[in-house]
């Protein structure tokens, strides 16, 4: 696959590309950790049932981004890469909004901090993935038909004006979307790097 | 019943009775109207009848009556009123609107104007026979406040509509879901006032609003007391309905409600799906059903929550829906409320909130700071991020005010609560901690000293400390009092300083009455300037052992005396006739030398800085002798020694004690010590002194001419043990003694006064012998103690010879016992009692020979009667002679010949090789040699009287024997199997270890064909006892060397015995001398005399 990029690509000398890959894999890596760290600490924060394991309310999509498609796994390499990184981009504004959510709910925790931290590493590594398509010359990901911030926005108002348990879930599902993207965007960039899964 | 009486009992309905129906009330009244016109119709059949009067405000009265049977409904009646202006009406229908009657009775006339058979009907009317029914009040607004499930009704009293002022009763139903539920029932009061009044209500539903349509009536009952007819409740006003959110589906209320925790609470959901299941944390609630699918749960004392609320699910087949509800407490009374300023600019109000409420966020409790007197106020911002809150509000001082009365108000959804504080805002000030100090010189002991302090302190005077600090001195606290200024800045003058000294400067300060000191401020060193040295330096001086040289020594003097670094000294020595100075010595020199003449000097000292010049001290240079000194011991306290002396009014000036170790050569000076004159003792401590050395102290006293040495001591300051052992060596050693000498220690490795030596000495060779426990009192170990210390020597007696001693000998002072050091000594052997020890048995032996020797002699007839008595020649036996003859001349009488045989032999054979097998002595047959084996010695004539018995062999069977003769074995060769031994008994083996047979030549012997048969032979033993010799058988003691009773009597010359015992050795054993002879008595000799034991 890697070597298909290659032969499509006549911006980056491979060593500086395969350092490219490995520096946004590895940061992939670390942000699936905290992924999952921050989803923890955030069902913790919620109270029951939010951390029970039977707790599964349903997953809609979020400011028109659900979690990775089953067939995710069948798509094209370039294909998916473009979607990791769209998921990417609107996942900032969303984990800003539960963010404001959250200061509501739990002022005085850590998770505000997280959260903050999370939007951040999510457009940094948003950013070094589009770095890397272009570097591997795919074509640019679609332009998003509404803002990501302003459906993100929207999505917040909704889910606070209709009161802390939808914001609530509203968060739940943003971390679990946070957490499944970049961990998708892990094993997507995985087999970019050299020795990784075919 | 009359209508009279009908009429005459007025309805009296009480409040209590509002509750009665509507349908009830109408029947009643029906009924008295009834009487009424039963009455009036005078018992005619076709009158009006029934005449009924209500009224609802008091000024109309409301007349109905009942139409004659057969009368249209356009019939027309004449109804007159007696005792009124107007008092007949024509009215074409049955019921008239009349004004209300004053007090009193009055007759009505009702009379049908057609003449169709009906008469005129009379009635008595007064106010007691109508009924006051109000009119059914009016809702002007019902509203809900859905967020707090509350319904706020609002209605008119129409006070303006009833003449009079009475109270009213309000009755207000609040009816829910579809089906009417009545779920609140409530009885108001209130007063008509001729005015219309809007009156408002208002109710908290336990369901939220959302989730059922709530209707609401009421009605009233006027309970006007001059009203004397009967009162009843009007009508229920038209319900008004607060319907559910309609286009709300699929949502929990209340939602992000906040409660009091314990609190009984309900929950519902609007849906249209069909709720399975709803639940609190892990707690599933049963569901109450409403209209539809909307469902309630009801949640009794609920429990506080956490920071993000109490969740409260609904589970639908699809979904998964919820509200949050936050249980916490109300704002605790704020405590700790304490208002002071720092800067009089601003005044700063702290609290502690008391109780958390456990509501956070927008629910968190919001304070405002209240002041009453200017009526402003100022309030507590919350502060999202932050875990540890400071409840701090900041309110600005208020020109030409010094009062403040703050009230803190503290406010959550939950309730509020509050806390006051009155003060002086002067009287509180806990300034700022002074920053920007510095000091400036004014002089040597002065310094100023100033010092930024923020405030508007103008009004007040404030109270400063300054903390002075110098090395190794206590710390210094000076209080001053400085008024107030606006700028800040303030200076003081801290004077009584040293010169030349680092001082270390802080501030803090308060108000001048005192509330709270502000931090100390940061320190600010600062050297104060010189100033000329107060004191000469402290001198003293020591001759040269020459007597032509003194070496003046001066300490240098402390910082608090030189006042300024010291440059240098200058050394001047006067005397009458002449002075030398030396000039200028640098500091760090405090010695000097000067060779002097025999004359007398002042010594003068003098320290110098850059500011000037010390006084100077003096010293003499004369030395006065003491002839009457000696040297004496002391022991310090372990940090000093304490030197004592006797007064002497002789030192007129002062005593100095120097010292110097013991071990340098003199003169020699550590350091020295001045002491005033009236003294009599000091402790003389330094930092040089070290436990375990020695050191040599030296009194002196200062007379007018100079000094004396009064004392000379020397002495530890403490005691150590020695870190040596004395060396000793062994000078002599005898048999029983050891000469011991050692050598002293050093007094470097002494350590302390020598107390004495202590020496162990036990048995024991080197590898084996260990000196552990010595000091344990172990019995085998000797100690002594040598408290002599001139004793250098020491002998050990009463040693054993030859014998191996561990010798340990270690010296101790007040400090303890030294190491050890040890040696082993082997002491001599003691010759002269080997030789004792020989000699003495040899003689004893000797003597016990020659005693012997000499009974033997003197009794030898005796023995030789008893021994060796003479035996009868058979010669001459005359029972013989007439053979003798035969005997001589023919061959052929052989009786009593003896024929040749094999000699017999007796031996005796030992298995211990250290004793020579003993061969007895051959018996030689007079007829012929015996042959070794003795089935040889069958005599070649069988004839012949065998004298060659078989050989029969004995082992010793006496146990005792066998052991004390080893294992020998005796075997004894018959000397001829004829001669069979006495008989002895079978209990007595020990007796007779010989008993098998022995030599017994002068038995009788009987002629037998076979000399073999030893059987024939016991049995003849008996009676056969051949010869005996002549002595009594029992004066036999059968005793051989071999036996028990020989071992054991130790004594072989007992054993002698006869020459003929048969049981004696002695005699059977040849002498090793073969030349000897046999009866020498051989066997015995004079090694044996010595040996203790038979067979040694």
């Amino acid at each position: 696959m890697f070597e298909d990029f290659q032969a499509d690509s006549s911006i980056s000398p491979l060593p500086l590309l395969e350092a490219k890959i490995h520096q946004t894999h590895s940061l992939a890596r670390l942000l699936t950790k905290y992924a999952e760290q921050l989803f923890q600490e955030y069902v913790q924060l919620q109270g029951d049932p939010f951390g029970r394991p039977g707790f599964s309310p349903p997953r809609p999509p979020v400011a028109g981004l659900s979690a990775p498609g089953a067939g995710h796994a069948g798509l094209p390499l370039p294909e998916r890469l473009r979607l990791d990184a769209g998921a990417l981009a609107a996942l900032p504004p969303l984990l800003d909004a539960v963010r404001r959510l959250q200061a509501e709910l739990n002022p005085r925790t850590a998770l505000l901090r997280r959260l903050e931290e999370a939007a951040r590493r999510a457009r940094a590594l948003g950013a070094a993935l589009e770095a890397v398509l272009a570097a591997l010359g795919a074509e640019p990901r679609e332009p998003r038909p509404e803002p990501a911030a302003a459906a993100a926005a929207a999505a917040a108002a909704a889910a606070a004006a209709a009161g802390a348990f939808p914001a609530k879930l509203l968060g739940l599902r943003v971390c679990g979307l946070y957490r499944d993207w970049v961990s998708r965007t892990e094993a997507d960039l995985g087999q970019l790097v050299p020795g990784g899964p075919a | 019943m009359g209508p009279a009486s009908c009429l005459g009992r007025p309805t009296r309905m009480a409040a209590g009775e509002g509750r009665m129906t509507s349908h009830l009330r109408r029947f009643l009244s029906t009924f008295v109207l009834l009487c009424l016109m039963d009455h009036a119709s005078g018992q005619r059949k076709g009158a009006p009848r029934d005449l009924k009067c209500v009224t609802s405000d008091l000024q109309a009265w409301d007349c109905s009556w009942r139409a004659p049977p057969g009368a249209g409904r356009d019939a027309l009646y004449d109804v007159c009123i007696k005792n009124r202006p107007r008092t007949c009406y024509q009215l074409g229908k049955t019921n008239t609107k009349i004004p209300a009657l004053a007090p009193g009775h009055y007759e009505i006339t009702i009379s049908p104007l057609q003449d169709f058979g009906s008469s005129i009907s009379r009635f008595i009317l007064s106010e007691r026979n109508v009924s006051l029914i109000p009119d059914p009040p009016e809702i002007l607004r019902l509203s809900a406040n859905f967020s707090t499930s509350t319904l706020h009704l609002e209605w008119s009293d129409k006070g303006s509509a009833f003449p009079r002022i009475a109270n009213v009763l309000w009755e207000i139903k609040v009816l829910r879901t579809e089906n009417m539920e009545l779920v609140k029932l409530e009885t108001l009061h209130s007063t008509l006032s001729g005015e219309d009044t809007v009156l408002r209500w208002s109710w908290a539903s336990d369901l939220p609003l959302e989730c059922a349509p709530h209707s609401v009536g009421l009605r009233r009952y006027i309970d006007d007391t001059h009203f004397s007819g009967r009162k009843e409740w009007s009508d229920w006003s038209p319900l008004q309905t607060v319907s559910g959110s309609a286009d709300i589906q699929n949502k929990a209320f209340p939602q992000d409600k906040v409660v009091p925790v314990g609190s009984d609470i309900t929950f519902c959901f609007v849906t249209r799906e069909e709720v399975s299941s709803a639940q609190i944390s892990n707690t599933k609630y049963p569901l109450i059903h409403l209209d539809g699918e909307n469902v309630a749960i009801e949640v009794h004392n609920i429990s506080v929550s956490i920071s993000s609320g109490t969740n409260v699910v609904f589970m639908t087949n699809k979904d998964v829906y919820g509200t949050v509800i936050f249980a916490g407490y109300p704002p605790d009374i704020p405590q700790k409320l304490n208002c002071e300023t720092y800067d009089l600019k601003e005044i700063i109000c702290t609290w502690d909130p008391g109780r958390p409420t456990a509501l956070l966020g927008p629910r968190s409790t919001s304070y405002t700071l209240f002041e009453s007197f200017s009526g402003e106020s100022v309030e507590f911002k919350r502060v999202v991020a932050p875990i540890n809150e400071t409840y701090q509000l900041f309110f600005q001082v208020l020109p030409n005010q010094e009062i403040y009365n703050f009230t803190l108000n503290a406010l959550n959804p939950l309730g509020q609560s509050e806390s006051t504080i009155f003060i002086n805002v002067t009287e509180k000030v806990c300034p700022h901690t002074p920053t920007s100090i510095r000091v400036k010189d004014i002089n040597s002991t002065a310094v100023a000293l100033s010092w930024h302090l923020p405030g508007s302190f103008a009004k007040i005077k404030l109270l400063c400390q300054v903390e002075i600090n110098k090395a190794n001195s206590v710390r210094e606290l000076r209080n001053v009092t400085v008024k107030g200024v606006d700028n800040s800045n303030y200076l003081i003058a801290v004077d009584k300083l040293s010169p030349y000294t680092v001082y270390a400067f802080q501030i803090r300060c308060s108000s001048g009455t005192f509330w709270k000191w502000s931090k100390w401020s940061s320190e600010k060193q600062y050297l104060t300037t010189e100033a000329v040295p107060s004191k000469g330096p402290d001198t003293w001086r020591e001759w040269r052992s020459d007597g032509k040289n003194l070496i003046i020594y001066w300490k240098p003097l402390p910082m608090n005396e030189a006042n300024g670094k010291i440059l240098f000294y200058n050394v001047s020595c006067s005397s009458e006739e002449k002075t030398q100075s030396l000039s200028e010595i640098p500091d760090p020199q405090h010695k000097a030398e000067i060779q002097l003449d025999k004359h007398d000097y002042i010594i003068s000292v003098v320290a110098k800085n850059s500011v000037g010049s010390s006084p100077p001290s003096r010293i003499a240079s004369m030395e006065i002798p003491n002839d009457d000194l000696r040297v004496e011991q002391t022991i310090g306290t372990g940090n000093g020694v304490l030197l004592t002396w006797s007064y002497d009014p002789n030192m007129t000036c002062d005593y100095v004690i120097k010292w110097c170790n013991a071990s340098q050569p003199q003169p020699c000076l550590m350091d020295w010590k001045k002491v005033r004159a009236h003294s009599t003792e000091a402790l003389i401590q330094s930092d040089q002194f070290r436990p375990g050395v020695r050191y040599h102290f030296f009194l002196y006293g200062c007379r007018d001419r100079g000094y004396q040495l009064l004392r000379s001591v020397v002495g530890y300051v403490e005691e150590l043990a020695p870190t040596v052992a004395p060396n000793f060596t062994v000078e002599d050693t005898s048999a029983d003694s050891i000469l011991v000498k050692w050598e002293d220690i050093p007094v470097e490795e002494l350590r302390g006064f020598l107390r004495g030596y202590v020496f162990y000495f036990e048995k024991g060779e080197r590898d084996t012998s260990k000196m552990r426990g010595l000091e344990s009192g172990r019995s085998d170990v000797k100690v002594k103690n040598i408290t002599d210390l001139s004793q250098k020597t020491l002998r050990i007696a009463d040693l054993q010879g030859k014998t191996s001693y561990h010798l340990v000998l270690r010296a101790y002072t007040g400090g303890g016992l030294g190491p050890e050091k040890g040696m082993f000594v082997v002491t001599k052997e003691n010759s002269v009692g080997l030789i004792i020890a020989i000699l003495i048995p040899v003689a004893v032996a000797v003597l016990v020979g020659l005693v012997t020797s000499v009974l033997c002699y003197r009794k030898r007839e005796w023995i030789k009667e008893t021994f060796y008595p003479d035996i009868p020649n058979p010669e001459n036996c005359k029972a013989l002679q007439f053979q003798k003859a035969v005997c001589e001349g023919s061959s052929a009488l052989k009786t009593l010949e003896m024929n040749p045989c094999t000699p017999n032999s007796v031996e005796v054979l030992e298995t211990r090789t250290a004793v020579p097998k003993i061969e007895d002595t051959e018996i030689t047959s007079p007829v012929a040699e015996r042959a070794p084996d003795g089935s040889e010695a069958e005599p070649e004539n069988p004839v012949a009287v065998s004298y060659c018995p078989p050989v029969i062999e004995e082992e010793l069977a006496n146990p005792g024997a066998e052991e004390a003769a080893g294992t020998a074995q005796v075997v004894y060769i018959d000397v001829q199997s004829m001669y069979q031994p006495q008989a002895q008994p079978e209990a007595e083996p020990d007796a007779e270890p010989g008993a098998g047979g022995g030599y017994k030549p002068q038995m009788h012997l009987p002629v037998t064909p076979a000399a073999g048969d030893a059987a024939a032979a016991d049995g003849d033993a008996e009676g056969a006892a051949g010869y005996r010799p002549q002595a009594s058988g029992n004066a036999w003691t059968l005793v051989s060397p071999d036996s028990p009773r020989s071992t054991d009597s130790g004594s072989d010359a007992v054993s002698f015995g006869s020459p003929c015992s048969i049981n004696s050795r002695q005699f059977l054993i040849p002498p090793k001398d073969e030349d000897s002879p046999p009866s020498s008595g051989g066997g015995w000799s004079f090694t044996n005399f010595f040996q203790s034991k038979p067979n040694d």
